[in-house]
């Protein structure tokens, strides 16, 4: 290997801003283009011609082609019910916090951090906010009766509208309204911890004077634990303003102290559905398994694939391209989970967990500044360094292009509408060439053309430290062996930006760069150690696993008795070149460990 | 790439003198354990012998993997503390039985441990038993250098030569300086821990039925380091590339994190690792390394924390530490 090149030790040169500036203005200057998959009624203009940026392409992609395609669907051949999933009726989804499943993905969101003041007074609290709590059941209707007036007006934007509430708990506040000991039963121990004292494992600071030690978080920190998170989710601003005027009357009223609240909404214009360093987020989600009803096909994460041959079990595995389908006892306590040694099998369902926590789930919170600047300036430096374009070197890094187009499918240049192909966009293996899919006839969507990705085993176009890789490997080996314990590990994201974008911004003031900006990192899951603090402290925060190659460039945090550089091998056709980062552009200012209940249990244990 | 016309000890290793006959039974020892090689299902794959084939080097792959045994953890129902709990499990047949030795992951570790019960050392190796049994074996002076190394190993002049061997005057891998006083090499057999083991899964792993993607590939064993290798060695199978272990042959441990360890003032635990062999290294790759405060800190080992949690156990520290083999993909020259 070259020797290694050491960027973020000086001071930047002209050259280097100008070309991250050039690289930031490029990466804003992306133009959205809309999933070609979406069956568009005659009246759905694209979101450019009513003036407003097209948020959610995603969710309108599925909609679309799921209330098009619903007659011919009833008549395509449904699919595998094998393995056999469990029906899931109205009232246990009553019973479900919806931001778990199937997750709010609001444009405006807004988190309150309490503490607990007056016990008794909390309760009341509890008993209040019951009726307003988002259940799993409520979230999906909503997006069927959305799907609905879409179709039915071709108005992208109909306006039905909901502002959704969810709330969670940290041991303290469980233990301040139940007593000491109630949550002993737990048997989550990093919950039991709290995220404060798991800081430095998962490679924070451990320097008080640094910026994103523990002691300085603006919540959660040794002095500032939340003991209540409340979310509330909203399509509109003012949807959002109204609950949370509801939810400050009521914390003023039942003794609930604010040691934070923030704010988080998704970027504006062509970065809709983008972070703040540019780049679109939250394309690979897992899907979980089970039924809304006992009719055949009535999936809770709808399924398109077909067996493309007698053995092709991909419909087994997976509800489109490149979303593996995972038991619902991964994200919910007391549900079946996936057999760690087989890729869709059952599992048991854990039991460390009182019986009131059942179908709850672990909500994990981390507040991370980015620092968009010093992120692009690296990849101009780094980029000229190993004489690749700047998008280019930064696409490696994040494993997909800006639009969200994996490099893996298109390893050259950015692909906009590969990007808009909702069953091409994250189907792709990293060891074997992936293979096209068969999938149910879907009205309008001729398939998927691109080109597939050919296998990449030794990382030399999507390298192992790319974020995409790190934090899913998808069917490569690992430091923990096969693929399955892969599933095991995955999360719901739920997160949501905060704070004004700067990439693009030509001439940013001095005031715009200077404010926070980054990611309200929010993720749901069935435990704690062995999927959020797993990916970040195993695969994330290490050079070599899950496979050798460096640190992730993204999320990545290290602390060797306060040493805080990492490194990458970036791939060149001379072979790697070492690229040392001893800058940092994630810097983590808050959050916490927290446990969403299930909703009954608000008013019947939590607030009795 | 020319053919190897030596093995190499694990890591160079020079227990004996570079002029010792020891050095080419050691070759013998390898070429012997890959023999002629084995043919995959794709023309041109499989896995070979770098003595015998040659092959011209298309990449290196690196394989690594957990030191804690992964099943504990997957499959623990009373929780992870018990899992560490049942790791410590090693020892010979007389205190555990057949099949119940836990540390399977190819790396074994002996936590020592002071009046109070509290752990002031722990000891990890991935030196493998073919190797001592062969150093044993030379003559003049392998036996003497065995005995040598344990009394050096284990800081105990006091070890006889008596105690290393069975009745027969052969060398007893499951000597009690090799299990329940200490640790020196692999003993767990359960599934075994030896060289040739590892080597005859990578070669087993070149051939069998072609399948599309690892997905499809059932039959995995719950270990981390299993699957690893088979699947490692079954993609490059797959593409058509001739695999083996590269020089020089041997499992180590590849890397050892100690992020988040805090002293009992909560400040960051200092440096405690020590690579012991090979002599002089002073990172990863190591074939044996002890964990332990220096004398004067003022406290031990089972007074730091990991993350917030006393450290109670071996394997909690094990866990922190992953396995690695080397492989080389090609095609014949």
């Amino acid at each position: 290997m070259s020797p290694a090149l050491v960027f973020g030790a000086g001071e930047e040169s002209a050259a280097v801003g100008r070309e991250a500036r050039a690289a930031m203005a490029e990466v804003a200057a992306f133009t959205p283009v809309l999933p070609k998959n979406v069956i568009l009624p005659q009246r759905l203009r694209p979101p450019d011609d009513d003036g407003g940026a097209d948020h959610a392409e995603a969710d309108r992609a599925e909609a679309g082609i799921a209330e098009a395609d619903r007659a011919e669907a009833e008549r395509a051949p449904v699919p595998p019910e094998e393995p056999a999933e469990d029906v899931y009726p109205e009232k246990v989804r009553r019973g479900i916090q919806g931001n778990i499943i199937p997750g709010f993905n609001k444009d405006h969101q807004h988190l309150f951090f309490y503490r607990i003041t007056d016990v008794a007074a909390a309760k009341k609290f509890l008993r209040v906010i019951r009726p307003h709590i988002s259940s799993m059941h409520e979230v999906l209707e909503f997006v069927r009766a959305h799907r609905a007036l879409r179709l039915r007006t071709g108005l992208a934007e109909p306006g039905l509208e909901a502002t959704w509430v969810n709330i969670a708990f940290s041991r303290q506040g469980i233990e301040a309204l139940m007593g000491p000991g109630s949550c002993d039963e737990f048997g989550e121990l990093s919950f039991l911890d709290g995220l404060a004292a798991r800081s430095t494992y998962l490679g924070d600071p451990t320097d008080p004077s640094r910026p994103g030690h523990r002691s300085r978080w603006k919540v959660g920190g040794p002095d500032n634990e939340a003991d209540i998170v409340v979310i509330v989710a909203s399509d509109t601003t003012t949807g959002r303003a109204g609950k949370i005027r509801t939810i400050r009357r009521w914390a003023a009223t039942y003794g609930l102290k604010l040691i934070f609240e923030q704010r988080g909404d998704t970027l504006p214009g062509s970065l809709a559905g983008h972070e703040h360093f540019g780049f679109k987020d939250g394309v690979s989600q897992p899907g979980v398994r089970g039924k809304a009803s006992s009719t055949p096909g009535d999936f809770i994460t709808p399924r398109y694939l077909t067996p493309a041959s007698a053995d092709d079990e991909r419909p087994r595995l997976f509800a489109k391209p490149g979303q593996p389908l995972l038991w619902p006892g991964q994200f919910l306590l007391g549900e079946p989970r996936q057999n760690p040694e087989h890729r869709y099998q059952r599992g048991t369902a854990a039991t460390a967990f009182p019986s009131w926590a059942a179908q709850g789930s672990y909500l994990v919170c981390r507040r991370l500044n980015q620092d968009v600047n010093a992120f692009w300036s690296f990849v101009a430096e780094a980029a000229a360094s190993v004489g690749r374009p700047p998008i280019s070197l930064a696409a490696a890094l994040v494993g997909r292009w800006p639009s969200g187009a994996p490099v893996m499918r298109t390893p050259s240049a950015d692909d906009a509408v590969l990007a808009g192909d909702l069953f091409a966009n994250n189907h792709f293996l990293f060891d074997d060439d992936s293979r096209p899919s068969s999938m149910r006839p879907i009205p309008g969507y001729a398939g998927d053309a691109f080109a597939q990705a050919r296998a990449d085993m030794l990382g030399r176009v999507c390298p192992h430290f790319s974020h995409i890789r790190k934090a899913n490997p998808r069917d490569t080996s690992t430091d923990l062996g096969k693929p399955s314990d892969t599933l095991i590990r995955m999360i719901l994201r739920r997160g949501i930006p905060f704070g004004k974008p700067i990439v693009g911004v030509k001439r940013p003031s001095a005031k715009l760069v200077s404010q926070e900006r980054g990611l309200m990192f929010l993720s749901y899951g069935a435990t704690i150690e062995d999927q959020f603090e797993f990916l970040t402290r195993r695969w994330a925060n290490s050079a070599i696993q899950p496979n050798v190659g460096g640190h992730d460039p993204l999320i990545g945090q290290r602390d060797q008795r306060g040493d805080r550089a990492r490194f990458v091998d970036l791939p060149t056709a001379s072979g790697p070149v070492r690229a040392v980062l001893t800058g940092e552009w994630v810097t983590p200012t808050g959050g916490g460990y927290f446990f969403a209940p299930p909703i009954d249990a608000l008013v019947d244990v939590l607030g009795a | 790439m020319a053919l190897v016309t030596r093995f190499e000890t694990p890591a160079r290793l020079r227990d004996l003198p570079p002029g010792s006959s020891f050095y080419d039974e050691w070759h013998d020892e390898i070429d012997g354990l890959l023999g002629p090689g084995t043919s995959g299902a794709v023309p041109g794959s499989g896995f070979y012998n770098a003595a015998t084939t040659d092959v011209t080097v298309a990449g290196e792959r690196v394989l690594v993997w957990m030191g804690f045994p992964r099943e504990l953890l997957t499959t623990q129902p009373a929780g992870r503390r018990e899992a560490f709990r049942q790791g410590e499990t090693r020892g010979d047949r007389a205190v555990v039985p057949a099949g119940m030795n836990t540390q399977v992951e190819y790396l074994e570790w002996f936590t020592s441990r002071n009046s109070a019960k509290k752990i002031t050392r722990v000891t990890f190796t991935t030196e493998t038993p073919e190797y001592w049994k062969a150093l044993y074996r030379s003559r003049p002076d392998g036996a003497r250098r065995v005995l040598e190394l344990y009394r050096e190993l284990l800081g105990n002049p006091a070890i006889t030569a008596a105690s290393l061997t069975t009745a027969s005057g052969a060398y007893n891998p499951l000597n009690q300086w090799n299990t329940s006083r200490g640790i020196v090499h692999y003993i767990v057999d359960g599934p075994a821990n030896t060289l040739e083991a590892a080597l005859q899964l990578a070669a087993g792993a070149a051939g069998g039925s072609l399948v599309d993607d690892n997905y499809e590939l059932d039959g995995l064993a719950a270990t981390s380091a299993d699957p690893r290798v088979v699947i490692d060695v079954k993609g490059l199978a797959r593409r058509g590339f001739q695999v083996t272990a590269a020089e020089p042959i041997g499992i180590y441990i590849g890397g050892w994190d100690d992020t988040g360890f805090t002293k009992p003032d909560g400040s960051p635990a200092g440096d405690y690792w020590r690579v012991v062999r090979p002599v002089g290294a002073t990172g990863p790759p190591a074939l044996r390394l002890v964990y332990e405060v220096p004398a004067g800190e003022g406290f031990v080992v089972g007074d730091l924390s990991i993350g917030g949690r006393p450290i109670e156990f071996g394997g909690q520290i094990a866990e922190q530490l992953t396995v690695l083999v080397n492989g080389l993909a090609g095609s014949r020259a």
